[in-house]
């Protein structure tokens, strides 16, 4: 197997990126190939990867500056790998997608491509420099795509998307800071090494209770905003429906998902040795998340603004399911991490799609679509039942066991609330499908079309995949399951797995 | 040999959906000759099977799905009656299909969808475990949400559609609850499994169900019934069943008549243990069940549609159905039996009834009663086979549903003797009120003069044929089935580790009558505890004579009724002396008692919408505000601050001479302080 | 010998006048006029205390200083020239526009 597959996989979208930004209007085709390869890349290890080993996988690790302690250092196990498949699988789709893009597509498809590096990053890097620098790297393509090629109000969204979730990840440094800065190593020097000080913290006398509570605090905002949860959620709608349609869906899919990585990473092993209030907190959070986003969904009359609450909805899940603390429960929450992942694409793909060939998100105003967009009405109408959580897609299984796993530990009327917003979940996915696509057809549409062949060849991919994971979630479910019983057991730093 | 094949009864239909979905419209009838052959090949493998197995052998199949989960096929008594139904109606409605959907563009789509929602009904049916059965129980909604929208451009059928799924998604959240709630309760347990055992699968639950604490097992049981009340449309969730009327009907037929409907049914049946070892557990269904069939035989006697009647005739058989397994709480399992004995007869006969009307419609083109009348003249096939039908339905004797609804009203009066009697008396208005309907429907259709100009010619013969076989089902399905039916039923839970004394004394039940059975006889005489008072050894209760004939007398009654109303030809009454236009009990009927306006209106719209604007406001003033409110405030506050920088060089410099000012005096300061030791 | 002290007051008289017309003047010519006796002012003190000095660093600093003063005045008017090009006037209150 090819010796640091992670660095390649990194670095070729990079490569992709700067190459692309010179070529001009065939900046597509160095795209598509530039994000092939780390998908051929990804499907190759996912053949090697060892679903049942509670190790650390494809480690590398370089010193890179040994006098503050950073090392250069990457690995995956069945947290990130799964991330790691669901961004390489979704950049090529989004390329396919904007195939047709014409407004500076050599920027347009370098900034995509960038932002898969970071994406990529975060999801495999085990320094907190490093996976702090990731971090912030994709902040930057996706304000420039949301600030260049969005809609009416692009230049709010993308200074409110850039402020808000980078104030969180100051935060976020500065709890990094504050444990770097704690744990020694033996022989007096410190590391930013993220299992050495993960399983610092575990150890009461390194990390008092008081300080620990306060870097949780940090960490946990950074991520929490990033998820997005309930309250600083609000930055999701104005970037979503201000970005481009590719724009859109990265973020979805992608970004959204760093959050939740981190909480699975991070917070999850921090949880036992924190003040047991936070718990408390965080599945407050998740709850409203849950429900209060299924009511703004329900009330919005954009198509995408009512994708994007859906997305704080389900996002919401993965939080209660973390939170839980049950393996069973954890599980699902990373399953619906992935299978969020997944149907978001073609949620907001069939939003751009819509908006492009009709003109118009309003949901009042469509109608009848189905009549003269027969296949895009199939596509959507199969996303929408996927993201409503229709059995036989991934959507209901992550669902199934995150709630099961949940109901262990958490009190019963939370599960009650939950379940309520299910049928609301059902009642705005259909109301908006049915709202658009059935019906009389309206005679200013009488001229609409099927979309293009890319826009439908990406967004059945999508529909297949789902469905490939809702009738057999093993074939992700397996690794997440180990990772989800090995995140309850202590920390084992990357010495003692004996990768390094 | 044929059991090898078991998993070709859903695989046959899938295949049959992707074939139409990708192929149908090059083929000619839209490919509705594949869906037939599927089911027809469905039907084929269930009957080997039951040759195979009958009397009592049972397949069970699985294999691993992911964690600890996994599918697998049972083939039960019950799953393997309800396999052998649900093939050969859907087989015959399917051949009508093809009749029906000729020259509608959408018919690859229609076989498609139905090929489709025959594969989950049939993985329904014979599902192992509660996770399976509720993955197949979406996927025959979903299937149901598709073919009620099925003519999409009209946008009451697409909002029907949309009030199907929703009202069910309802339920089905329930049932979810259920199946979570019961899976942890077994979790909890501690049970060791053998491999290849699986928590969720029913002979493990079966199993376990004694050591589940009693309060949970109500819980579940509750879930369960939410579940079961939103499929089969009983109240409050029935109101999507007459508006689901709007999809063609073969669709009413195959799903809102004879399938899917029934999976809620189907459902209590196959939990039953539990159901009745949770306290107070059947009572809810029993209540749910006889509440239903009075509340919707009162909405059938005003409905001018004839679908409408037909659907409303349905939920309350249902409800029939659901109270003939809740008295199960005073027979045991026998209520199984004679309740699924009513779901199969009814199945015929109501797919008999809605194929005829569909004939019906076919013909007039209208679905309004008011412009019928007189078809009977030139539907001859349709007229006869609709007769046998409503004698059926109304529970004439001799036809199937007199033995299927009497066997109900007689357990239901056990009960009544035992617990109470408000079921048997629900029960037997209900049966009054389906006579009446049912030949007001009958009557006015096919006798009298015509009262509108309508088409006048017979179907053909590929829609007459199934309902000629229906009718010979709906006639004489009931003598010759009922006994063999119910021993071979009752034997359905003897394959299992399980005792129904014991499930009993936790549920608080008190057997007073043994039927059939024998394996019941040899517990209770082993049984020591128990109810010491009431119950064991009480024996049969004979039952007297004028309530074994009230049965026969209430058929007849209501058909006597409607004719004297209906029926030109001994025509007394009219209905405009008995109830008017301006009647309000007549407006609250044909308004279904203000549903759509309580549950549409109110809570839809009002609470539940009205929340979400609530939220939505929140969410823009409040949670999205304080954010701006913050960078209003940093922009002006720089604002203010930024005026230092006046543009004005002597201003700079006098700033910096008063800085330097500063500075030495405070230079001064220090060190004086420090000379002077205060530093 | 003059008092040292003398000296001093004369030099911080000359640098208070100096400074009153940096900060109150609007003309630009003026302006350097009084950026020139601050030098000056300082010039003479470093004069002074070389005097009571054994050595001559004070006044070789003071040379220094004036050589100094002679480029800062060159580029100083270089800089008014320029202005009056650009604005018409060198009255400073209203060459303003750098400003917030």
């Amino acid at each position: 197997m090819i010796s640091n597959a992670l660095s390649l996989m990194i670095l070729l979208p990079l490569l992709g990126a700067i190459v692309s930004f010179f070529v001009g209007t065939k900046a597509k085709f160095v795209a598509l190939i530039a994000s092939l390869a780390p998908l051929v890349l990804s499907l190759q290890m996912y053949m090697e990867f060892d679903k049942s080993s509670t190790m650390m996988q494809f480690v590398e690790s370089y010193n890179w500056v040994p006098s503050i302690g950073v090392k250069y250092t990457l690995g995956v196990d069945g947290i990130g790998f799964p991330l790691v498949l669901l961004s390489t699988i979704v950049t090529v789709l989004v390329i396919i997608y904007s195939w047709g893009e014409t407004k500076k597509p050599n920027q347009y498809f370098a900034l995509l491509l960038l932002n898969e590096v970071g994406v990529l990053g975060v999801f495999t890097a085990l320094d907190f420099f490093l996976f702090y620098i990731f971090w912030e790297i994709v902040l930057i393509p996706m304000f420039f795509l949301i600030g260049s090629w969005g809609g009416p109000r692009k230049d709010y969204a993308a200074i409110k998307f850039f402020i808000y979730t980078h104030v969180a990840s100051l935060v976020m440094l500065l709890a990094i800071f504050a444990l770097y800065f704690t744990y020694q190593l033996p022989d007096g020097s410190r590391t930013f090494d993220m299992l050495t000080l993960l399983k610092a913290t575990q150890n009461p006398e390194i990390f008092p209770p008081a300080l620990l509570n306060i870097i949780f605090a940090g960490l946990l905002l950074g991520f929490l905003v990033k998820m997005p949860a309930f309250p600083f959620h609000t930055w999701l709608p104005d970037a979503h429906v201000e970005a481009p349609t590719a724009g859109s869906v990265v973020l979805a899919a992608l970004l959204l998902k760093m959050g939740g990585y981190g909480l699975f990473r991070i917070i999850v092993p921090m949880l036992p040795s924190v003040d047991k209030i936070f718990v408390t907190i965080i599945a407050i959070i998740a709850v409203l998340s849950i429900v209060y986003g299924a009511f703004l969904a329900l009330a919005q009359k954009d198509i995408k603004k009512l994708v994007a609450y859906s997305s704080v909805s389900h996002m919401g899940f993965v939080t209660l399911g973390a939170v839980a603390l049950v393996p069973l429960s954890i599980q699902g929450a990373m399953f619906q991490q992935f299978s969020h992942g997944i149907i978001t694409c073609v949620l907001f793909m069939s939003a751009g799609t819509i908006q492009h060939v009709v003109g118009t998100r309003i949901i009042a105003d469509l109608g009848g679509l189905a009549d003269r967009m027969p296949k895009f009405a199939v596509i959507m109408m199969a996303g929408f039942m996927a993201s409503l959580g229709l059995p036989g897609m991934s959507g209901f299984v992550a669902e199934f066991m995150t709630l099961t796993g949940a109901y262990a530990t958490l009190p019963v009327y939370v599960m009650i609330v939950v379940f309520l917003s299910i049928v609301i979940t059902a009642a705005y996915h259909l109301w908006a499908m049915q709202k658009a696509m059935f019906g009389p057809i309206l005679r200013k549409y009488m001229d609409v079309h099927d979309p293009h062949a890319y826009e439908l060849f990406s967004m059945s991919m999508i529909i297949l995949l789902t469905l490939l994971f809702g009738l057999q979630p093993g074939l992700m479910t397996d690794m997440m399951g180990t990772a989800a019983n090995q995140l309850l057991q202590p920390v084992v730093t990357l010495s003692e797995m004996g990768v390094i | 040999m044929y059991s090898d094949l078991a998993y070709l009864i859903v695989g046959l239909p899938v295949l049959a959906f992707v074939l139409c979905l990708f192929f149908g419209w090059h083929l000619p009838r839209g490919g509705g000759f594949i869906t037939v052959l599927a089911t027809l090949g469905a039907f084929i493998i269930s009957f080997g099977i039951f040759q195979e197995i009958y009397p009592g052998d049972i397949v069970h199949q699985s294999m691993h799905w992911f964690g600890d989960f996994n599918v697998g096929i049972l083939i039960d008594p019950l799953s393997l009656i309800m396999l052998l139904m649900v093939s050969l109606v859907v087989t015959l409605i399917h051949i009508y299909g093809n009749g029906y959907m000729n020259g509608d563009p959408g018919a690859a789509r229609y076989f498609a969808e139905a090929a489709l929602f025959s594969a989950a009904m049939l993985g329904l049916v014979y599902a192992d475990n509660l996770l399976q059965l509720f993955i197949f129980w979406e996927l025959v909604g979903l299937c149901s949400y598709l073919l009620i929208g099925f003519w999409y451009r009209k946008p009451s059928a697409a909002a029907a559609a949309k009030k199907a799924f929703l009202t069910t998604r309802v339920g089905d959240v329930m049932f979810l609850a259920a199946i979570i709630v019961l899976y942890n309760n077994l979790v909890n347990l501690n049970i060791t499994l053998n491999p290849g055992e699986y928590l969720l699968q029913f002979p493990v639950i079966y199993a376990h169900i004694a050591e589940i604490p009693p309060d949970q097992l109500t819980l579940i049981a509750l879930g369960l019934l939410g579940g079961a009340v939103g499929k089969s449309g009983q109240f409050p969730l029935h109101v999507w069943l007459p508006d689901a009327m709007e999809g063609p009907t073969t669709v009413s037929a195959m799903i809102h008549a004879a399938t899917m409907v029934t999976a809620g049914v189907f459902l209590v049946a196959r939990m039953f243990p539990l159901f009745y070892a949770a306290p107070h557990g059947l009572t809810a269904v029993a209540a749910v069940g006889a509440f239903t069939a009075l509340f919707a035989a009162t909405m059938g006697l005003t409905a001018f549609d004839i679908k409408r009647v037909l659907a409303f005739s349905t939920v309350s058989q249902l409800g029939f159905m659901m109270a003939g397994l809740g008295v199960g709480a005073a027979v045991g399992a026998f209520a199984v039996g004679v309740s699924m004995f009513h779901l199969i007869g009814h199945s015929f006969f109501k797919a008999l009834l809605f194929l005829c009307a569909g004939s019906v419609i076919h013909a007039v083109n209208t679905n309004d009663m008011r412009e019928m009348g007189g078809v009977g003249k030139y539907m001859k096939w349709t007229m006869y086979t609709m007769l046998i039908g409503s004698l059926s339905l109304a529970g004439f004797p001799l036809f199937t549903g007199f033995f299927s609804k009497d066997e109900i009203i007689m357990i239901a009066y056990e009960y009544g003797i035992a617990i109470n009697f408000l079921p048997y008396i629900f029960l037997i208005l209900a049966a009054v009120l389906t006579a009446i309907y049912t030949f007001r429907m009958w009557f006015s259709v096919f006798t009298g003069k015509e009262r509108s100009n309508y088409g006048k010619h017979e179907s053909p013969w590929v829609m007459l044929g199934p309902l000629v076989i229906l009718a010979i089902f709906a006639f004489a399905f009931g003598f010759a089935a009922q006994h063999d039916f119910y021993n071979y039923l009752d034997s359905n839970f003897e394959h299992y580790d399980m005792d129904f004394v014991e499930l009993g004394i936790i549920g608080g039940h008190a057997l007073i009558e043994e039927h059939g059975a024998a394996a019941e006889e040899g517990e209770h005489a082993s049984a020591e505890e128990g109810h010491g008072a009431a119950a064991e050894g009480e024996g049969s209760h004979a039952i007297p004579l004028h309530i074994q004939l009230l049965p026969y007398i209430v058929a007849l009654g209501g058909i006597l009724i409607a004719a004297l109303f209906y029926w030109d030809r001994v025509k007394k009454f009219d209905p405009s002396q008995v109830t008017g236009d301006k009647d309000p009990i007549r407006k609250m009927l044909l308004k279904g008692y203000y549903q759509h306006e309580i549950m549409t209106g109110w809570i839809c719209e009002g609470i539940v919408y009205g929340t979400a604007l609530i939220s939505n406001t929140i969410d823009i003033k409040i949670v999205d505000g304080w954010l701006n409110w913050l960078s209003a405030w940093v922009m002006g506050f720089a604002g203010h601050v930024r005026k230092v920088q006046t543009g004005v060089v002597q201003n700079y410099v006098t700033a910096l001479m008063l800085g330097i000012v500063v500075l030495v005096i405070a230079i001064a300061a220090i060190s004086l302080a420090m000379e002077v030791g205060l530093i | 010998m003059i008092p040292l002290e003398l000296y001093i007051l004369l030099a911080s008289i000359m640098f208070t006048i100096g400074l009153y017309g940096l900060i109150t003047q609007k003309n630009g010519v003026k302006l350097m006029m009084c950026i020139e006796l601050l030098l000056n002012s300082a010039n003479i003190n470093l004069v002074a205390f070389s005097a009571y000095q054994p050595n001559m660093n004070g006044q070789v600093f003071a040379l220094f200083s004036i050589a100094l003063a002679a480029a800062e005045a060159g580029v100083g008017f270089a800089i008014l020239i320029a202005l009056y090009r650009l604005y018409g006037t060198i009255d400073l209150d209203n060459i303003n526009t750098m400003r917030w």
